[in-house]
């Protein structure tokens, strides 16, 4: 029965980060030792942007622990064969049974090697949810740095459902693993198939909301109406990946047209548009000092980058002398050439891009590209200043909004520059009110963009590329994704390995890449809160491939369809019966940029059902019972488990010599957290946390804005021309070919200094046409997939009230399908459906709707489950089992996108 | 006359909610925080957020829109309410007594907002397990009973109670608003012109639901501020689109059933018969038959209704607490006070008796009529038009079946043969005409699939429910040595289709009223645009 909420039921803080646009806050009532009801956390109203509020998959958390369909005690496999069809006849085991059989395989593996014979490790992991698991997984990462070498290639939808392209171009750019508008100031966002009402957690919402509520205009361009399309001023029903088409001719208008009306000072002090290329397309350097030269109006001559008080030409052609340096060290000299600064160079190459031929391309007229142009530059308020935290810096409230599939895969790149470089048009990068990144994930420090933003080569910031000369390139990949050896771009920190190719893992394990070490299947595998024969793509295949792996540990909340394959399954604690502190606040994922920075809780809140286990215990008993007890101490010593247990002045650094409680550990990392917050003047450990829930200091706001970093060190912006990374890609093709590898060769065509139009709808038509040997007018829909903000990242699937809450909102239950195409194919809203791709078909309910492209059809979100309770009965359809694992469709990140061409046959009435 | 449950709440203050639609992203965390605050089974919904497309590709708006209880004014579900467990606070909150419902469900097809719900057994997420929480919070208190969304008044009553403000106090605020990500959803007081919601209300433009049906909800969309230009002669579109419009496009109520259509079908032929009866009596006629099948028919009609109740043990005595308002009181007063007259008219056979009984019969098929008029949810009942055809259609089965009886017993029945002929022949063009005006009113708007449900049946209730049985009765007078066959048949024919129409009429047609909006919000475009009320035409 309801019960008035102020009764003295116990309240528990907790966080909630089951997606990676959080993390927010929560409380859970506890009444008679039960969790009944989730809260907001009103205590944390005035420190966290949401309000202290989390978002509907929170409330999925009281159903997620008492569900009975969860695995409650250790189980192992008895049926040796795996397979889709076999039953895997799990059998409850002890814990002591379990891990023991988790450390001897471990054991085993490491005595004969941390690497196999190809040279890969024998360790394997995967982690969904965009790092997200980080924060349920306890000192696991303690484990992992214990082990030293573990592969993390296996992805689970990174690199395929992510932001992929973002995800590099945005850190080389601008530090921005994630980017979005600096939504609190801007006043106008053009958001291309970006879906932040869905994706954008509580603090996206909220802000969004209050925008709206400030007048703020959003255009959305999509090819189907989204949640976020329904929240904008405008919809713009685009053909699918034609983005950059639109974006090329909108630079083609600001340039060709408002020419005069650009920051011009910011494209001429803050980024690369004034650099003078040569006539072999590489920067003009000054021959004895190699800096890239400028063409100075204010003394008619050429000088370096870096030449004080200098007025540098945006356009214009200028005969000079100077070198060019190209891959490898191969230099060019010039006596008298003539050099355009990039930005004329730019005006050139997108001087064909008019708005009349964008528009054939993207299915949207010449004038609406032109008005959304002119209305981008208009609301840009180019000139005028804003003062933050008593500094003050331009204010440029214009922004633009990559989403998924616009933001990854071929076309991702292109996407992704024109985004950026028309932020720099307007000066609108990392200022307030413009284009902001969020956090990063490839630099250095993980805690700070500002930090990472050191000085570089040619005026630019320091990037951690991996090496391409000839010799240091890493030509034996270190992981079965090979991220860095094919992928300089995505660096080589502990995130890289999830941001390589990860498709190329799985693909490999079917067909080894020709001279490509033997991609071998690794001795143990652990998964852990994801499912990727659901969640990636060609799920019969991930099938096949795990059905080979031959010693598979999967923490298991339910029966899933990965955990099918698993030879133990071990249940740990859920969210709201673990323990683990997190940082929040600072600036990280999506919208999640705070006033405040510093720490928060996860505590059990009502006891832990049956057998589950705290993923801290876990991961300490495996390091016993595998010998790397003082090497996992050690590691949470030094901040495996999110913190540094010591620092100037504080020291609480656990004993390395025997294991701790799980209670132990996080009071250490609580008091170590709060004497970093204090400089140790204020320590507080775990019964604070408890009681309290969090312990956050200030954070500054002007640290939202990478800008002043930048400017106070006179550092550019790498834009608009990408000398940098053009040079790179050349070298890595010489590696390669060295190598006599070819199959890279499409993917190292995308290294252009500046981008071009590719036809990228036809890339996939080719593909397809190729690799399947079908006629693709077979196949004249174009399927794409949406965001469910009720499912995405949670794990959740498997919930009811989950089930029933989003249900309210249409494509949920089928395929979303145009109304006036349906009733052409005589298909009625609720028939039953069946949709082929070259590769596989599925089935499903059809959901007539208005807003979508009637050449486009939508399955939101990733079902077609088959063996998760509940999940297994809801007959809605997935685009995962329809999208082929190809070469052809992998950009040169590693990348690709969801998008298929399809076919659609009724196959039976509406129930 | 004042409301149940006015003496509770402060009645200077009116509750109010009100929605931005400008800011709902409809992600359903104020049904979630709902469902956990008020502990509701499975697919118990007392807040929900619509998913609503209004117009044609590419000119397409999608709003979400925040439903549930409108708290109204003038709630039509407490005024049917026979028991009186629907109540109105002196604040505004319509409430519902779980120890006083009956179950009977009818203030459930008078809500036009699809607000109520009725579980009759303990529901659980996961089939065959009952979980912790769930084992927790169960109430079987409102198991078989009516309900709905109370804006969490346990925490306004605690708020209160312990100097918080409802609406701004999170302890005192209902759990949607709490809840609500996008700070879409207000509360507070209306009647105080500093509450937020009025300092809301007073720079916004708004709408309430379904404001033609006059239920005055306390409950208003926010759909552009004032800033903007003045949308009026906007028009609200209806669409009969194919599309999907989960839960939006009216749905056939699945309330009453055939249990329900049995009483309109017992107690209107019985209430006929009754009048038939009086007729007899009258006439001179023996009327004991009449009146004997007349309590039978009602009697089964009755019986049939207490089936479909939720709390059948309850229902006998608090069905009748309510006869300021509620038709079905009156109804079940009525039949309380037909059957001992009516026996007694078949006991003594007294004249007056009969009359008595004949105008008892016509006044519970009047009180039927009225129950299907007041249930403002359902388009298909709640029209005027209704209670002509109720009506009728109750005298039509009453005198059709008189006439089958008056061959079966035609030493007592048969010489009011004549009379009946002549006054079916009338009911029955009657009927015939209300039936016409019925449809002509439903066509000029109602739900799509109620107007298709009823053109479907047209033909056989026209032809095989006046048109025949006319032709009988015409043989009957003109062929005499047949007339007893003909009139029987004639009078058969007539009843059958009059309870053939009925069903359908309660159970096959009766699509509720469904969800619209009055205005589509700008959400920082072009303009405000017109509204849509899906699957009505």
């Amino acid at each position: 029965m309801s019960r008035p909420s102020g009764a003295s039921d116990k309240r528990v803080p907790t966080y909630c980060y089951q997606c990676v646009a959080g993390p927010d806050f929560l409380t859970v009532r506890v009444e008679d030792g039960v969790a009944t009801e989730v809260e907001p956390f009103f205590d944390a109203k005035d420190i966290h942007p949401g309000c202290g509020r989390a978002c509907v998959k929170a409330f999925g958390l009281v159903q997620k622990t008492y569900n009975p369909n969860r695995v409650l005690t250790p189980m192992k496999r008895t049926n040796p064969k795996k397979g889709k069809d076999e039953d895997p006849g799990f059998v409850p085991i002890s814990w002591d049974e379990a891990l023991d059989l988790v450390a001897e395989k471990l054991n085993a593996a490491k005595a004969k090697g941390l690497t196999d014979k190809s040279g890969y490790p024998r360790v394997a992991a995967s982690f969904g949810g965009g790092g997200t698991p980080t924060s349920y997984m306890g000192a696991f990462p303690a484990f992992l740095s214990a082990w030293k070498v573990v592969d993390l290639s296996f992805g689970s939808g990174q690199g395929v459902k992510c932001t992929h392209s973002e995800h590099l171009y945005g850190e080389l750019w601008h530090r921005a693993f994630t980017v979005c508008p600096d939504t609190p100031t801007c006043e106008y966002v053009l958001s291309f198939g970006g879906n932040v009402e869905a994706s954008g957690g509580v603090v996206g919402v909220k802000r969004h909301a209050d925008a709206r509520a400030r007048g703020i205009k959003r255009v959305q361009v999509e090819p189907h109406l989204s949640i976020t399309g329904a929240c904008s001023a405008e919809w713009v029903p685009i053909k699918p990946k034609t983005d950059p088409a639109f974006m090329f001719a909108m630079i083609q208008v600001l340039i060709s047209e408002y020419g005069d009306k650009l920051d011009l000072k910011f494209l001429r002090d803050h980024t690369s548009s004034p650099y003078l290329v040569g006539p072999n397309g590489y920067y003009m350097r000054d021959a004895a000092t190699r800096k890239p030269l400028l063409w100075d109006e204010r003394t008619g001559a050429a000088v370096a980058h870096d030449t004080p008080d200098m007025v540098p030409a945006l356009l214009g052609t200028y005969t000079l002398a100077g070198v060019e340096v190209g891959p490898d060290d191969q230099v060019w000299h010039h006596n008298a050439v003539d050099a355009r600064p990039a930005h004329q160079v730019l005006a050139d190459h997108v001087a064909e891009y008019t708005p009349e031929w964008a528009a054939e391309i993207c299915g949207v007229s010449a004038d609406t590209i032109r008005r959304i142009s002119k209305e981008f530059l208009d609301h840009a308020r180019i000139g005028e200043t804003i003062e933050v935290s008593g500094r003050t810096l331009p204010l440029r409230p214009v922004s633009i909004h990559l989403g998924k599939t616009v933001n990854n895969g071929w076309g991702g790149y292109e996407a992704c520059w024109a985004r950026t470089q028309l932020a720099c048009m307007t000066g609108s990068l990392e200022v307030p009110g413009g284009t902001l990144g969020t956090t990063v994930r490839l630099n250095r420090p993980a805690t700070s963009r500002q930090a990472s933003v050191l000085p570089g080569e040619d005026g630019f910031m320091v990037y951690p590329w991996n090496p391409t000369d000839k010799e240091n390139w890493r030509a034996q990949p270190q992981i079965r994704n090979a991220h860095s050896t094919l992928v300089p771009l995505v660096a080589n920190s502990a995130w890289s390995p999830a941001l390589g190719p990860t498709h190329f893992a799985w693909m490999a394990q079917k067909h080894a890449p020709d001279k490509f070490p033997k991609s071998t299947p690794p001795d143990v595998w652990f998964c852990y809160r994801t499912n990727p024969a659901i969640s990636f793509w060609d799920t019969d295949g991930i099938n096949e491939v795990l059905s080979n792996f031959p010693f598979i540990v999967c923490f298991a909340y339910t029966m899933d369809e990965t955990n099918h394959f698993a030879d133990v399954l071990l249940p740990d604690c859920t969210d709201l019966e673990g323990l683990q502190l997190i940082r929040v606040g600072g600036t990280k994922y999506i919208e999640q940029f705070w006033d405040r920075a510093g720490f928060a809780l996860r505590q059990p809140v009502a006891g832990v059902q049956g057998e589950a286990r705290d993923f801290t215990w876990i991961s300490q008993e495996i390091a016993k019972r595998t010998g790397l007890l003082e090497e996992f101490i050690t590691a949470v010593n030094k901040g495996a488990a999110g913190i540094r247990l010591f620092g100037e002045g504080w020291d609480f650094s656990l004993d390395t010599k025997r294991e701790h409680s799980v209670e132990e550990i996080w009071d250490a990392c609580c008091k170590a957290a709060s004497a970093e917050l204090s400089g140790g003047e204020d320590i507080v450990g775990l019964d604070y946390f408890k009681e309290h829930g969090y312990k956050v200091g200030s954070y500054d706001r002007v640290n939202w804005y990478l800008f002043p970093s930048l400017e106070d060190q006179g550092i550019r912006f790498e834009l608009p021309y990408q000398e940098r990374l053009t040079r790179i890609g050349r070298e890595l093709g010489n590696r390669l070919h060295e190598m006599g590898i070819t199959w890279w060769d499409t993917q190292l065509r995308e290294y252009e200094p500046l981008p071009s139009w590719h036809d990228f709808p036809g890339i996939w038509e080719t593909a397809l046409e190729k690799n399947f040997n079908v006629d693709i007018d077979d196949f004249p829909f174009w399927l794409l997939t949406s965001r469910s903000m009720q499912y995405s990242w949670g794990g959740n699937v498997g919930i009811q009230m989950i089930k029933e809450v989003a249900g309210n909102i249409a494509g949920h239950e089928g395929i979303i399908i145009n109304a006036q195409m349906a009733a052409e194919l005589g298909i009625e809203d609720g028939d039953r459906i069946e949709v082929s791709s070259p590769l596989n078909s599925t089935r499903g309910r059809a959901v007539l709707r208005q807003g979508i492209r009637p050449d486009t059809i939508l399955m939101i979100a990733q079902f077609n489950h088959w063996k998760t309770p509940l999940a297994k009965d809801f007959d809605v359809p997935s685009m995962n089992k329809l999208m082929p694992m190809l070469l052809d469709l992998t950009d040169a990140t590693g990348s690709g996108a969801d998008l298929v061409k399809v076919n659609i046959r009724k196959i039976g009435d509406a129930a | 006359m004042s409301a149940p449950n006015s003496h509770v709440g402060d009645p200077s203050k009116r509750w109010t909610m009100v929605a931005d639609l400008e800011r709902c992203v409809g992600c359903q965390t104020c049904t979630a925080a709902c469902k956990h605050a008020n502990a509701t089974s499975p697919a118990v919904q007392w807040r929900r957020v619509l998913d609503i497309e209004s117009g044609t590709f590419p000119d397409v708006r999608r709003t979400f829109v925040p439903v549930g209880c409108m708290h109204c004014s003038d709630p039509p579900c407490m005024h049917v309410c026979p028991s009186t467990a629907t109540g109105q606070r002196a604040d505004g909150i319509v409430t519902i007594d779980y120890d006083i419902c009956i179950g009977c469900a009818y203030c459930a097809v008078a809500c036009p907002y699809q607000a109520r719900y009725k579980v009759q057994k303990p529901l659980s997420a996961y089939a065959g397990a009952k979980m912790k929480n769930e084992a927790e919070r169960e109430d079987p208190a409102r198991l078989g009973v009516a309900q709905k969304c109370t804006w969490c008044a346990d925490r306004i009553d605690f708020g209160l109670e312990n100097g918080l403000t409802p609406g701004v106090d999170p302890r005192a605020t209902p759990a949607c608003v709490n809840a609500c990500i996008a700070d879409a959803l207000h509360f507070g007081d209306a009647n105080d012109p500093e509450s937020n919601v009025s300092k809301l209300l007073a720079k916004s433009h708004t709408f309430k639901m379904h404001a033609e049906l006059g239920t005055d909800p306390n409950f208003h969309y926010v759909y552009g501020a004032n800033t903007l230009d003045d949308p009026a002669g906007t028009e609200m579109a209806r669409t009969v689109d194919k599309h999907a419009d989960l839960g939006v496009k009216p749905w056939l109520q699945q309330h009453w059933d055939w249990r329900a259509a049995g009483n309109f079908i017992g107690g209107g032929t019985g209430g006929g018969l009754a009048v038939m009866g009086a007729l007899a009596a009258f006439l001179g006629t023996q009327s004991g038959e009449l009146h004997l099948a007349a309590m039978v028919s009602m009697a089964l009609g009755l019986f049939m209704v207490f089936l479909e109740t939720g709390r059948p043990f309850r229902a006998p005595l608090n069905v009748f607490f309510h006869p300021q308002t509620s038709w079905m009181t009156r109804e079940a007063m009525v039949g309380v006070v037909f059957f001992p007259v009516t026996l007694a008219a078949v006991w003594t056979g007294m004249t007056e008796l009969a009359w008595a009984s004949g105008l008892l019969g016509l006044a519970f098929v009047y009180a039927q009529a009225r129950i299907l008029t007041e249930a403002k949810g359902i388009p298909a009942w709640r029209t005027r038009s209704s209670l002509p055809l109720i009506l009728s259609t109750g005298l039509t089965e009453g005198a059709g079946l008189a006439l089958a009886a008056a061959a079966a017993f035609p030493v007592a029945l048969g010489g009011m043969r004549e009379t009946l002929l002549w006054g079916l022949l009338a009911l029955v063009i009657l009927r015939a005409l209300a039936w016409i005006a019925y449809r002509a009113r439903l066509q000029a708007g109602a739900p799509e699939m109620t107007n298709r449900v009823l053109a479907a049946a047209h033909p056989g209730i026209l032809i095989g429910g006046h048109l025949i049985p006319a032709g009988l009765i015409i043989g009957a007078l003109l062929f005499t040595e047949q007339a007893a066959f003909m009139a029987a048949l004639a009078g058969l024919v007539a009843a059958s289709v009059g309870w053939a129409m009925k069903f359908i009429i309660v159970v096959r047609a009766s699509y509720n009223q469904g969800f619209a909006i009055e205005r589509v919000p700008s959400r920082g475009g072009i303009g405000i645009a017109g509204g849509v009320q899906p699957g009505w035409q």
